[in-house]
């Protein structure tokens, strides 16, 4: 089997520019090796190998365009974005067998830009997990253990990208989606600022949060996808006019040039041991190439997991109304009256998780809770806000782990969903704050298993986050691939 | 605040949710939704007073869009109401209602 699987996006777009091989080559070999993996991790809810082997055809007949930034380069999307010819399912069994009838803005960005779309990536139920044990359709593995998650709500995106499923691939986060799921695969990951990417035709969770970004083997692999698909989008209002940057070769950061804040409440003293040791390690690292680092404190990260789960849930239950039965996706049968027809269809259609979401954010939105939760949760997140602002004036990037816990063994917290959303406030306060964070891999612990760094940026900075991720990239050991 | 089983079973029928259909799965609804809701009450200690929310990140506020007319296009229309699992002509067909 051809192993050019193995390669980076910015390997491979060289390669097929010199003619060492084609777009069908790489494209073959890509889906060669996903069938060879997936048995094992189960990244993929769909392969569109007919549609990805025509383009890559039409690609090569037409000759290598040097105006499109990702010509031949086969990726992949989470099954929250909406692509023409192929089902979209969002991990729901009430979207099993769905087709849209319109195209992600991103989607068709990645295209325009010659991208290969191979495959549309597992996830947890519209995005609500962080373990992709809630896709409607099983879970994925951990490429690294295949007894344990790949993170989530994006864990068959990271997974795919570490298992050589594709070389680099689109997810969203809302809380963590991104980054998370990178951190616990070991790629690199990047949730850009609000307002950066369209969500025209992205299966919609909390719209004040929702944001797409990309995962690659490398930051400079991230630059590049997000450069395609970032920027305004006349079927997205929310999409800023604020200049992209330039992400692609972004100014280099030196590391005496470099001051990061270290958030007492994100590193606290009960860490894994493991993912502790090596993120000692790598702070060690950065402090001895000459990146200074400060501590500081964000007060209000103590109401931050609250506030989110409120306002997700809140908008969650709002965008979920729409799964009614009546208009697409599943209907339950031999219902009496249209109230029996929505109960049903939602309640046997929606898994546990996505239901229990939904219900919370009714409540929190109902008459006489309204203002004691939505609405002070609301009031908190300017607080948040005004905390994250502040401590980004005193450093260029704040620096955190990814998560407390390496990948865990599947199964482990399936009853207990506060403790898992506890588990986020390492991600989430960054989608209350709005700007921009970047994962990467700090180092494999005594497990075997990759221990993600994050660093966070201010709203619409991504030029200057990506340089620095660049620069901690080359200062931390390189993780590479598991074998599989 | 706590939460009981009637509290969820009508909050559950506003988010037109029907957790009776399974009992089990109903007591632990109740449970888990009485824990999460209990933690949540953390934010009563915040003093929020003269603080506006924030219920967006935007940075710059939304204009709106100028009102240019778009041919419609009956093949996207013929091709949403394909996707409906039960329709007649062009509707939706719903269970009665009245």
């Amino acid at each position: 089997m051809s192993e050019l699987w193995r390669l980076n996006l910015a390997e491979a777009l060289i390669g097929l520019k010199k003619g060492d091989f084609t777009a069908q080559e790489l494209t073959q070999a890509s889906l060669d090796r996903l069938k060879a993996v997936e048995p094992k991790v189960k990244a993929c809810l769909a392969v569109l190998e007919e549609m990805a082997l025509a383009q890559a055809q039409a690609l090569d007949k037409a000759g290598f365009d040097a105006t499109a930034p990702l010509w031949g380069l086969p990726v992949t999307v989470k099954d929250v974005f909406c692509l023409k010819g192929a089902p979209t399912t969002a991990g729901s069994k009430e979207l099993k067998g769905f087709h849209s009838v319109f195209e992600a803005t991103v989607v068709q960005r990645l295209r325009k830009a010659g991208a290969i779309i191979i495959a549309k990536t597992n996830c947890d139920e519209f995005a609500m997990g962080s373990s992709t044990e809630f896709s409607a359709f099983g879970p994925t593995k951990n490429p690294w253990d295949l007894t344990r998650i790949p993170g989530g709500s994006s864990g068959g995106a990271a997974a795919a990208v570490v298992a050589g499923e594709g070389l680099g691939a689109l997810g969203t986060d809302t809380g963590g989606s991104i980054r998370q799921p990178a951190g616990l695969c070991g790629c690199v990951g990047l949730k850009p600022t609000y307002g950066r990417i369209s969500r025209y035709g992205v299966v919609a969770y909390g719209s004040s949060l929702d944001q797409p970004g990309p995962l690659a083997m490398t930051v400079k692999d991230c630059g590049r996808l997000l450069a395609a698909v970032a920027g305004p989008d006349e079927y997205d209002s929310t999409v800023s006019k604020i200049p992209l940057g330039d992400f692609v070769n972004p100014k280099p950061l030196k590391p005496t040039e470099l001051t990061l804040g270290l958030p007492t409440e994100l590193w606290p003293n009960d860490l894994q041991p493991e993912v502790a040791k090596v993120l000692t390690e790598a702070k060690s690292l950065l402090e001895k190439a000459g990146v200074k680092l400060v501590k500081l404190d964000l007060p209000s990260l103590k109401y931050a997991v609250a506030t989110y789960y409120i306002l997700a849930t809140a908008e969650a239950s709002t965008n979920l109304a729409r799964y009614d039965g009546v208009r697409y996706g599943l209907r339950q049968e031999g219902a009496v009256d249209l109230d029996e027809l929505y109960a049903k269809t939602r309640e046997l259609g929606l898994g546990p998780e996505v239901r229990r979401r939904i219900l919370l954010g009714t409540f929190v939105l109902s008459s006489g809770y309204y203002e004691a939760y939505y609405k002070k949760a609301a009031q908190i997140r300017r607080l948040i806000f005004a905390d994250i602002q502040k401590a980004l004036t005193a450093c260029d990037f704040l620096l955190s782990p990814v998560s407390s816990l390496s990948a865990w063994p599947l199964g482990s917290f399936l009853d207990d969903p506060l403790t898992v959303y506890q588990m986020d406030l390492m991600t989430l306060p960054l989608n209350l704050y709005g700007g921009p964070g970047l994962t990467l891999g700090a180092g494999l612990g005594a497990d075997n298993l990759p221990v993600g760094a994050q660093l966070w940026g201010r709203p619409f900075d991504e030029e200057r986050l990506l340089a620095a991720g660049a620069t901690l990239e080359s200062l931390w050991p390189p993780l590479g691939r598991p074998t599989l | 605040m706590t939460i009981n089983q009637d509290t969820a079973l009508a909050v559950a029928r506003l988010a037109r949710l029907d957790p009776s259909l399974d009992p089990v799965a109903l007591d632990k609804l109740t449970q888990d939704f009485g824990r999460i809701v209990s933690y949540m009450d953390i934010l009563a200690e915040v003093d929020t007073t003269g603080v506006t929310p924030m219920y967006s990140p935007m940075l710059e506020p939304l204009g709106p869009r100028p009102d240019e007319p778009k041919e419609p296009d009956p093949q996207k229309a013929e091709a949403l109401l394909a996707a409906a699992p039960e329709r007649s002509g062009r509707f939706f067909c719903v269970p009665r209602v009245v």
